[in-house]
């Protein structure tokens, strides 16, 4: 296996030049763009205080010189290949000029879902139960995601969680917790405003470009809820 | 009649689709039996959830019948001819691991009217030809099927 980042310009040599700008104009319109790139002492400090630049072929600078220098291929490469290795901690966000290679990587990494980028369908592909539920309930990891052969680094008393999830559920004080498939319970209203919500922003049309069995479930889920309390609301 | 590759189950008088892993069986009544197979219920792992859509409801081919949920993979099951839902399986809401453990038995997900079968039916394969297309597609992506204990023995 090779793990190295592949840096050089023949990389993506195939993909016109043309598109590699239409990629980079859509970062550069973004309204936070100005307000996290400022230029560059070489410092090296968001290098050092990064978890994945320690793990991982990856450098919080490379993304912030690439982008002040504006360099589109460059730009275009770390989009595919690096920009998923950043945990999104904003440890770099102490950089003594104001930059914050985190929030770069944020607004690349979202137009990389807007433009369907076969990178993000990747990269994203591991959470699309995450995803699904977050969309779907209101909350985001269910209790009902312990599971051993899911999360087997979380030792053998999973095992015992999971299949005993009601009874432990049930121990917790709140009512409002003695819930299996969503971490807490969601009232119907919060459902309705959620999927408005959604509807009314754009980010089915995201996820249509990421996923598309997701999105058709989610499109069901959503359009029968929305009917049932009296919204005429198509996704399509 | 039923063969194996990689581990995977794959009985030859059922119709596939090969892309969505579900498969068909035609029934005397004129309905259609779906389900998903062996390899499906291998890549999502044990099944936590399994909500089928409702009687009544007409699904074109290719829009979802049921969502699948396991420990960290959801999705749909895709319809692989159109139709009407005639019958759900309603074991499934209980004990949805029957799709890990008799996919192509107990673990059949609903039955359709089919309205264009004839025509739709002309893209899925069977028999042989459906072997030797899931054993192109196991060998190109390299997949393993997995049993949970308790899985259908399919010995003749």
């Amino acid at each position: 296996m090779e793990f190295a980042l592949d840096l050089s310009a023949n990389k993506y040599a195939d993909v016109p030049y043309e598109e590699k700008e239409r990629l980079f104009k859509e970062m550069k319109s973004d309204e936070r763009w100005p307000h996290v790139l400022y230029g560059c002492y070489e410092c090296g400090i968001c290098v050092a205080s990064c978890p994945s630049a320690r793990f991982y072929d990856f450098s919080p600078r490379i993304i912030a010189q690439a982008a002040a220098r504006e360099d589109v291929d460059l730009l275009y490469t770390l989009m595919n290949d690096s920009v998923w290795d950043c945990s999104q901690c904003f440890s770099c966000d102490r950089c003594p000029r104001g930059n914050s290679p985190g929030q770069i990587i944020t607004v690349m990494r979202e137009v990389a879902v807007r433009n369907g980028l076969q990178s993000a369908k990747e990269a994203l592909e591991g959470y699309g139960r995450i995803i699904y539920k977050i969309m779907s309930t209101g909350t985001q990891v269910s209790p009902d995601m312990l599971q051993p052969n899911a999360f087997p680094d979380w030792g053998g008393h999973v095992n015992e969680i999971s299949e005993h999830l009601e009874v432990w559920r049930k121990a917790l004080p709140p009512e409002t917790l003695h819930t299996t498939e969503t971490g807490w319970k969601v009232d119907e209203k919060t459902l309705i405003e959620l999927y408005l919500i959604w509807h009314m922003t754009g980010v089915m049309d995201m996820i249509e470009q990421i996923d598309e069995g997701l999105y058709m479930i989610l499109v069901d889920v959503m359009e029968e809820r929305l009917e049932d309390a009296g919204y005429d609301v198509t996704f399509d | 009649m039923v063969e194996r590759v990689n581990n995977c189950v794959i009985p030859k008088d059922l119709y596939y689709k090969v892309e969505d892993n579900t498969w068909v069986k035609l029934n005397d009544d004129g309905t259609v039996t779906v389900g998903m197979t062996d390899i499906a219920q291998s890549l999502a792992g044990p099944i936590l959830h399994a909500k089928t859509k409702k009687i009544g409801m007409y699904r074109k081919r290719g829009k979802p019948i049921a969502t699948v949920e396991s420990g960290k993979w959801v999705g749909p099951i895709k319809a692989p001819v159109s139709g009407e839902i005639a019958e759900i399986n309603a074991e499934l809401e209980n004990d949805p691991q029957l799709l890990n453990k008799s996919p192509y038995r107990k673990g059949w997900v609903v039955k359709l009217k089919p309205d264009n079968l004839d025509e739709e039916l002309k893209d899925l394969v069977t028999g042989d030809e459906a072997v030797a297309k899931y054993r192109e597609k196991i060998e190109a992506e390299g997949l393993q099927c997995t049993h949970l204990e308790g899985t259908d023995s399919y010995e003749e």
